[in-house]
């Protein structure tokens, strides 16, 4: 673990990583004073270059931060989900303030997710219980789910515009599947591999990340993934592997994953185990954000904790033997 | 949200179990809970002729005071303000009640003040002693309404209205009587005078039961109190311990006889909206951590209230807006509920509100309302959380719900758990 790019965010706690969809070096951290419970937020938008990681830009809001989503049709905006349950559309290239204001969840904006294959809209999860999806340009939502649960995380499927999925307590699907005797407890975190539309990853409270395929809903988990020792928080598949997934934890480290489905055949009436390739244990707090660079040879990760760093290393570098 | 409700959300993704929402979420025991300690009323009698109808109400409010310490054992100096929900008194009682509560034995320490929002006064005194301790200005403070319609009722409840509010149509319509629009508005939306009377014989009939059972004996605190008896015109001191509105014999057709009293052909008249009437009700509030280390017996929390305003000319319809604001608030829906406390200033817009809503009617005021024992104005709010925390108690149930419509044209409702 040699090379590890560090990035500070002094009286700020992350939230959340994401890696800009256009640009190798530009990356953007979602943070929040005192630990999200009261105070400020900041986002900040990193660049990558030879002076290590620099910030490009900050802004300021009046609560705390808890997710970002890059625009997938302006390199230069993305939106965040803020404590007072308002999201907000940055500019990188106007000003200091929000060049849109999005308040209609009734308590804190959990999670963000723009839409990737129809990239005028974007969706937003609240503790309020709903769900929403939200066009750029329109101040008020254009449809609201009703989950009734406090939801920490919904997400677009990579390849089809129309499949919204959500926590908290069973993967669900806006096509009202859901998943039968999937999670024992809350569902934090899920992601949409990248190379098999019909397979997600989730995680939670219970510790264990599970993948799961749409396709056979009561079918439970086609994987498990075994080894953090508190809560997941975060989930990310690899863009560059079809079997790779990054998680982030409670337990303060981000892990590496190859899912079972590789693996040969499993015996009938198991669930495949898939492997840990590797532990990244520098942070020295709850470890909240992970995300994989689109770009370059694959293997880059930033990941971000409650310790105030950021930090952008290759995954190269954990993989054993 | 505050801190600590993002605290223990973020805690549970940790532990889990915590981040329950709708009802589960409400059963929640958190030790910044707004919880009852202890909830009374007096009798609630008759205004001009029942037993009450020689007593002040500050006088009935010092007894309902003298009971809340009775009851819970608080000591008086810990009890740090009193609000007290009263809409006839001249000046807004605010002299008499601070002398009230000296009478019922708290020390000057203890601050008093009054309210007036017309009839959910005794409601909005809960709420704002729950919102002081919730945001530290209190720890611990008593939320309480009275009302003496039998010396306080009459033409001078409201002063002249000035040309300025004459001349604005919707401003006029503030002073319209109640009874008045009511009358409209039951005409407007089509309640029979049929439905008004069986809700209303059904008040008569649920309260006679309750009481002939004995269910209002918890929530009732007696007052030894002067009468007058109008016979003799002797003086004598009398216990009242029941309510003396309460007839039995009630039918549908019984009431269907008595003349509508605000149009010919109108559906309203004296058996089918709620009496004139005297009461005190109070309510001991504190931090659930309060009430343990005060080793305060808990009856139930409050969980949150909503205010809306609807236009004055339908009043009635206030809880049919209000009560889905509180949902809203807390994120439960109406099947969580187990018992609605709906005041029944008529039974047409009661009713109306429960049929709109879709309120399932045997939830609703099972022990009787307003037609049957009485709406003493700035009581009533008060009078509900007894009447609703005792009830949950008895029958093993948990959430409840408050509300009532307010006199030009607004609604209040609360939710409350039982424990």
């Amino acid at each position: 673990m040699a090379s590890m790019l560090e990035f500070r965010t002094p009286g700020f706690n992350p939230y959340a990583v994401k890696y800009s969809p256009y640009y190798d070096s530009r990356l953007a951290v979602a943070t929040s004073a005192n630990y999200g419970i009261v105070g400020n937020g900041r986002l900040f938008v990193l660049g990558l270059g030879p002076a290590g990681i620099q910030a490009e830009k900050a802004f300021d809001t009046n609560d705390a931060l808890y997710d970002l989503a890059w625009s997938e049709i302006n390199e230069n905006q993305l939106v965040v989900a803020c404590g007072d349950g308002s999201l907000k559309l940055f500019d990188l290239a106007t000003g200091d303030f929000p060049v849109m204001n999005f308040a209609e969840h009734k308590r804190e904006a959990f999670s963000v997710c723009w839409n990737p294959i129809a990239k005028d809209s974007f969706l937003s999860s609240s503790w309020d219980g709903t769900i929403k999806i939200w066009s750029p340009s329109r101040p008020t939502s254009l449809k609201t789910l009703p989950v009734g649960n406090c939801t920490y995380s919904a997400a677009f499927s990579p390849t089809n515009p129309a499949i919204i999925s959500c926590g908290p307590t069973l993967p669900l699907l806006s096509t009202g599947q859901t998943f039968a005797g999937a999670v024992p407890s809350e569902i934090l975190t899920h992601d949409w591999n990248k190379y098999r539309d019909t397979v997600v990853a989730t995680g939670g409270v219970d510790r264990v990340v599970r993948t799961f395929d749409i396709r056979n809903p009561a079918g439970g988990p086609v994987g498990v993934l075994l080894g953090h020792e508190y809560a997941v928080r975060r989930l990310a598949w690899s863009p560059h592997a079809s079997d790779v997934l990054a998680s982030a934890s409670y337990d303060m480290t981000v892990r590496v994953w190859s899912d079972a489905s590789s693996a040969p055949q499993p015996q009938p009436n198991t669930i495949p185990v898939g492997n840990q390739l590797g532990v990244m244990n520098r942070h020295s707090e709850f470890a909240t954000g992970v995300d994989w660079c689109l770009f370059g040879t694959g293997g880059w990760l930033a990941s971000a904790g409650w310790d105030q760093r950021v930090l952008v290393w290759d995954a190269h570098t954990l993989l054993r033997g | 949200m505050g801190a600590i409700d993002r605290l223990s959300q973020l805690g549970s993704q940790i532990t889990g179990g915590a981040s329950a929402g709708g009802k589960a979420k409400l059963l929640e025991k958190n030790p910044d809970d707004i919880v009852v300690t202890a909830a009374l009323r007096t009798a609630i009698c008759k205004g001009g002729k029942g037993s009450f109808k020689d007593t002040y109400a500050a006088d009935l409010m010092a007894g309902a005071l003298k009971g809340i310490i009775e009851r819970s054992n608080i000591n008086p100096a810990l009890v740090e303000d009193i609000v007290v929900g009263t809409v006839l008194a001249p000046g807004g009682g605010a002299t008499e009640m601070r002398a009230a509560s000296l009478v019922a034995g708290f020390p000057d320490s203890t601050a008093v003040r009054t309210l007036n929002r017309q009839c959910s006064s005794g409601l909005q005194a809960c709420v704002d002693i729950a919102n002081q301790i919730r945001a530290g200005m209190i720890e611990v403070g008593i939320g309480a309404g009275v009302e003496s319609m039998s010396t306080q009722y009459g033409p001078g409840a409201v002063s002249e209205f000035s040309e300025l509010l004459e001349s604005h149509p919707e401003a006029a319509n503030c002073k319209v009587p109640m009874g008045v629009l009511s009358e409209k508005m039951a005409k407007d939306r089509n309640i029979t005078r049929a439905s008004q009377d069986s809700f209303a014989a059904s008040s008569f009939q649920k309260a006679v039961k309750a009481q002939a059972a004995g269910l209002f004996k918890e929530e009732i605190h007696p007052l030894k109190v002067k009468f007058e008896d109008p016979k003799s015109g002797e003086t004598k001191e009398i216990v009242v311990d029941r309510d003396d509105g309460i007839r039995d014999g009630v039918t549908a057709e019984s009431l269907g006889k008595i003349r509508a009293a605000f149009a010919k052909d109108g559906s309203i008249h004296a058996g089918n909206a709620s009496q004139v009437s005297d009461g005190a009700a109070a309510v001991l509030m504190m931090k659930r951590s309060t009430a343990e280390k005060l080793g305060q017996p808990i009856l139930g929390k409050f969980v949150a209230a909503s205010i809306v305003g609807v236009p004055p000319l339908l009043m009635g319809v206030g809880p049919w807006k209000a009560i889905p604001k509180v949902f809203e608030l807390t994120g439960i829906t109406k099947d969580d509920v187990d018992i609605y406390e709906i005041n029944e200033a008529f039974a047409s817009q009661c009713l109306w509100c429960a049929n709109e809503l879709g309120l399932p009617q045997e939830r609703i005021n099972p022990k009787g309302g307003a037609i049957a024992f009485g709406h003493p104005l700035g009581c009533t709010g008060a009078r509900q959380v007894s009447t609703l925390l005792y009830e949950l108690r008895r029958t093993g149930k948990k959430v409840g719900l408050t509300s009532m419509c307010v006199g030009t044209g607004m609604g209040m409702a609360a939710v409350w758990v039982a424990e």
